[in-house]
């Protein structure tokens, strides 16, 4: 196994090191900073937003630069949240609760620069941890059938359900099935019957995923910025982040020291599991590192704590490198980011999934490869340029959204050159505008629509395999505790707020016994 | 009404739709008599989300953001400026075949600026033209990607 590993390794390095990989990364860390700083656009835009620029590339170039763009789009969403308490998306929120303080009492460099460090912390021992896990898992996935394959994606797909928090499963999963029913739109692969095609030849191919992608985030997003009358930007001036309050001390330093390590290695964890995400992993790393602190210190957090900077930025960051495994491994998103960039692998002609290890090594090693590559970029290029970048969060919204609108537009025009694309990126972008008012989440939509066809497809070969009974979901072992795995987390919310009822319940009754 | 609640209206109306669609997908030659056909995914998938929709119309609603009425939600929202960027959205979409990409981009994203207040004739322009001009020039210099004129300019004679 560690001949194998050391061999990917050094096919990683070859494919890293071009000079056209490395000029690669490095401009997708900084494209990935500049548009995660800005208010409102997250990971998933920023991802969505570059793809057009890839698609002329070598799938292992496309796909480090996407990398970059993620975690450059995590790390610039911290920013936004440090200086202007405004994060991009929910992932950067746990970083705004001590970050914004600290940057109000006069320490936004050192906020930054802490956010940096831990970033980099947490990215890169989570990369370390990718390596060695994910092609175990890959290696023990190359036995999956279709039958697996079919439960792992409901697993995914629940597991996104499942934490979207209280009251918010039912209508993730709603979300889950209109993804799947737009998947179903065009010509089905197997029988090539037409399906919801409306008679339309601009249909027969289904709708593009990249459409869909900007549609429900980066237009509705530009739009909820002026729905939302926000103005989060014009508070900021840049001019108060010098390079000299960048600096963080010796006993600063090993104050975040333990936290970034205990938060890092929880992140990735959480990462690994589908539909848990950078979200999740900074919540967790703030939680545990409040309860981890002294009463004393537990005072300081949401006021400016060091330690309540640091565990949310390395666990998001760890959270991204770990949502990876189950993409390279089992061709399953970790995260409505992984969901974009699957549908980027499928565009390229790569199945994702376990063969992917064996079939196309350059993307999988150097993918993970560019990620050290990527983490030091983050840091020698954040450092310095952060005073700079922040002038960027200045741009008045009046230039920032039509120009975000029109990226996004053009992103699609200019892969398909039909301006039917464009109405019909309006037409999403009004629906999905109209669900996120009513509160339904976008990405489980996005997560359902990108695994539809693979489902659709799993499930009709599973079906044939096991002559058309419904045996193939208990039969093995492995579909077995997959399904179970799947029935669980889908349980679980509602055992959760079961055993929240009882404990409510029981309180006054053990109040009584004690008066 | 909660706005969730109106959510799940919305999409119980979507689904039965899907579903009533999905009655029309003709079977081909291969699908006859088989277990698993075009219709069988589109079937499933109307059942869950009837299914869910209903649940979520039922079920008391558990998440505080959902009990806020689509009034509360949307009061002192700017819907002028985002209806006229959305109007914009679909005019650019029906002129860029007439126009061309540089033609209607720029008078999109000037439209845009102004729109969203901007006043500053000679600031706007400096900021939507290059703009313009630079992509085009990434994409079909650089990039080697032809973008057709506009029909427009065949029509005149110009081209």
């Amino acid at each position: 196994m560690w001949d194998g590993m050391i061999g990917g390794m050094l096919t990683g390095i070859s494919t890293t090191l071009i000079p056209m990989n490395i000029g690669m990364v490095l401009f997708g860390c900084f494209m990935g900073s500049l548009i995660g700083m800005l208010p409102g656009l997250g990971p998933i835009t920023a991802v969505a937003l570059m793809i057009p620029a890839t698609y002329g590339l070598d799938p292992s170039t496309g796909m480090v630069l996407l990398a970059g763009v993620y975690y450059g789009a995590i790390f610039g969403g911290s920013t936004s949240s440090i200086l202007i308490n405004a994060p991009g998306e929910a992932a950067t929120v746990a970083t705004a609760l001590d970050g914004y303080p600290l940057a109000r009492q006069g320490y936004p460099g050192k906020a930054l620069a802490v956010a940096a460090y831990a970033s980099f912390s947490g990215g890169t021992i989570s990369v370390i941890m990718l390596m060695v896990f994910a092609p175990m898992l890959a290696s023990v996935a190359t036995s999956f059938q279709s039958a697996d394959y079919f439960a792992l994606m409901i697993l995914g797909l629940t597991a996104v359900s499942a934490f979207a928090g209280r009251g918010g499963v039912l209508k993730a999963l709603l979300m889950v099935v209109l993804g799947l029913m737009l998947a179903t739109v065009g010509t089905d692969q197997t029988s090539g019957v037409q399906r919801f095609t409306f008679g339309s030849l601009e249909l027969l191919d289904g709708i593009e995923f990249l459409l869909l992608a900007m549609a429900t985030f980066a237009l509705t997003e530009a739009l909820s910025i002026i729905l939302k009358r926000d103005a989060s930007s014009d508070s900021l001036n840049p001019k108060m982040i010098g390079f000299k309050s960048l600096k963080v001390t010796k006993k600063e330093f090993k104050q975040i020291g333990p936290s970034i390590g205990r938060s890092s290695l929880l992140g990735f964890i959480i990462g690994v599991l589908p539909g848990a995400g950078a979200t999740l992993g900074s919540f967790m790393a703030y939680g545990m590192e409040r309860n981890l602190a002294s009463p004393e210190d537990q005072k300081m957090f949401g006021k400016g704590s060091l330690r309540g900077l640091a565990a949310p930025e390395a666990g998001n960051n760890a959270a991204s490198s770990g949502s990876f495994v189950p993409l390279l491994c089992l061709g399953i998103p970790g995260s409505g980011t992984t969901a974009v960039m699957l549908g980027a692998l499928i565009a390229y002609g790569i199945e994702p999934g376990p063969r992917m290890l064996t079939a196309s090594p350059e993307v999988f090693w150097g993918l993970i490869m560019s990620m050290y590559l990527g983490n030091v970029f983050l840091l020698i290029l954040n450092l310095p340029l952060i005073p700079y970048f922040a002038r960027l969060l200045a741009i008045p919204r009046n230039y920032m959204v039509p120009m975000i609108l029109f990226f996004s537009l053009m992103g699609v025009y200019l892969i398909t050159f039909n301006d039917f694309d464009i109405l019909m990126m309006v037409i999403f972008c009004i629906a999905a505008m109209a669900l996120r008012l009513m509160n339904f989440p976008m990405a489980p939509l996005l997560l359902g629509f990108i695994l539809g066809g693979l489902m659709e497809d799993n499930l009709r070969r599973a079906l044939l395999i096991y002559d058309e009974s419904l045996n193939f979901m208990w039969e093995r072992p492995l579909t077995l505790g997959i399904n179970l795995t799947t029935l669980f987390i889908l349980l679980f919310p509602l055992l959760r707020s079961f055993l929240s009822d009882r404990k409510s319940e029981g309180k006054p009754e053990d109040k009584e016994v004690a008066a | 009404m909660a706005r969730e609640k109106i959510g799940a209206l919305v999409m119980l109306l979507f689904s039965m739709a899907y579903g009533l669609l999905a009655l029309r997908i003709p079977l081909s030659f291969m699908d006859q008599g088989e277990f698993f056909t075009s219709r069988t995914m589109p079937y499933a998938l109307a059942v869950m989300g009837l299914i869910l929709s209903l649940m979520i119309l039922i079920l008391p609603t558990a998440d505080p953001a959902g009990k806020r009425t689509l009034k509360e939600e949307t009061h002192g929202m700017d819907w002028k400026k985002a209806i006229l960027l959305v109007i914009g959205m679909i005019i650019y979409g029906l002129v860029m075949k007439w126009f061309g990409f540089i033609i209607s981009s720029i008078i999109f994203l000037l439209c845009g600026f102004y729109i969203l207040g901007e006043r500053r004739i000679k600031r706007m322009l400096l900021a939507a033209i290059p703009l313009v001009i630079l992509l085009w020039f990434i994409m079909s210099a650089l990039l080697g990607v032809y973008i057709a004129p506009g029909e427009l300019f065949y029509m005149l004679g110009v081209l």
